[in-house]
């Protein structure tokens, strides 16, 4: 199995497994009221899924990410939010800010 | 584009002639914070040792970053075949519930079903976010196909991406790198504030994000499945909106 070709490696391993889950998709949609309680729950948990993703990456940084602490990460997603909600609701702004807060500080660190 | 002629009464058909305009739509905020992902993306697999043909391919094969990273940093340390389907079968669950919901806002109840699964390959958090967006104002008809214009644009434009990632990779200043690197979750949260509009939604980021670390603590391999499951249904459950109310 080891001396398979990549490209095979990359069509078993990664996509036949990952397609699995959106055919899924596919084939449920059919099924649900896109109105109902059921879009509604479903929109619930791909919310907190991708907070909670968020959150792993802070709390868990990968190694180029972790040239700055957990408080600190922290601090530029929440800077990130004030202005997202002060200047209406401005999402490169908010996202820009954010990144400029985070790069600030790890230089900062650096200092 | 294409215009089937065969219209059957109370058949319904999509309107391809959107797909140019969905190709620009990847020209957007979301497409800019994808790019700097896939520009990390390109940097790590040159970090990896893996080769740039196989980091491309996997781009347009796989189309789900986390997928493509745990796939790399797992073969690249030597891990069996099925071990690595395994978990990378696991980072894609999330993507059953982005399908759901941008096909809702997409698909034509009585159109034949193929373009769907054509759609669901260039489903993610990122399509997700364009299609919560920037649907509203198309026709029905044309929604679909300027979704489908948007994913292969992106495929494309991260395939490209990944090319300057992997060259740049020794050449980036730290900082910058590592900013890069924070430019998703950050481009991740705001829009999931951004988007919200009900009050669980609200309540879902919050439970999602405070329920992570220990989710991460108890269930590590599981603890996006926990921490979706547990905490959107307790926002459901808890802040649900009143029932007969529009949208």
């Amino acid at each position: 199995m080891q001396d398979l070709p990549m490209w095979i490696k990359i069509v078993l391993a990664g996509t036949v497994v990952t397609y699995l889950w959106r055919m899924l998709g596919v084939m449920l949609i059919s099924r649900l009221d896109p109105q109902g309680a059921m879009m509604l729950w479903v929109r619930a948990v791909a919310t907190a899924l991708v907070a909670g993703l968020v959150m792993r990456l802070m709390i868990l940084p990968s190694q180029m990410m972790s040239v700055t602490t957990l408080t600190n990460r922290l601090s530029a997603l929440f800077i990130g939010l004030v202005v997202l909600f002060t200047i209406r609701r401005n999402t490169a702004l908010a996202v820009f800010s954010a990144v400029l807060a985070f790069m600030l500080m790890a230089w900062l660190q650096q200092g | 584009m294409k215009h089937n002629g065969h219209t059957q009464s109370r058949r319904e058909t999509y309107d391809w002639s959107a797909l140019p305009d969905g190709m620009r739509n990847a020209f957007s905020m979301a497409g800019l914070v994808l790019a700097a992902s896939f520009l990390g993306f390109g940097a790590l697999i040159r970090d990896l040792g893996v080769t740039l043909s196989a980091g491309v391919f996997s781009v347009a094969a796989i189309w789900a970053l986390p997928g493509q990273v745990v796939f790399f940093s797992m073969v690249a340390h030597g891990a069996t075949l099925l071990a690595t389907a395994l978990v990378v079968t696991l980072t894609a669950i999330r993507l059953l519930p982005m399908t759901l919901l941008v096909l809702a806002r997409v698909r034509l109840r009585n159109a034949p079903r193929w373009p769907e699964f054509l759609l669901a390959h260039s489903t993610a958090v990122t399509l997700w976010v364009i299609a919560s967006r920037s649907m509203e104002k198309w026709p029905r008809e044309q929604r679909l196909p300027c979704l489908v214009g948007t994913g292969l644009m992106l495929m494309a434009l991260m395939s490209v991406m990944t090319v300057i990632g992997y060259m740049l990779a020794d050449n980036l200043p730290r900082i910058l790198s590592a900013g890069l690197v924070f430019l998703s979750p950050a481009f991740f949260l705001t829009s999931l504030f951004a988007n919200a509009c009900y009050r669980f939604d609200y309540a879902a980021i919050i439970f999602g994000g405070a329920l992570s670390p220990v989710a991460v603590m108890l269930f590590p391999d599981f603890d996006l499945l926990v921490s979706g499951l547990v905490g959107g249904t307790a926002a459901f459950w808890l802040f649900a909106p009143r029932r007969g109310r529009s949208h």
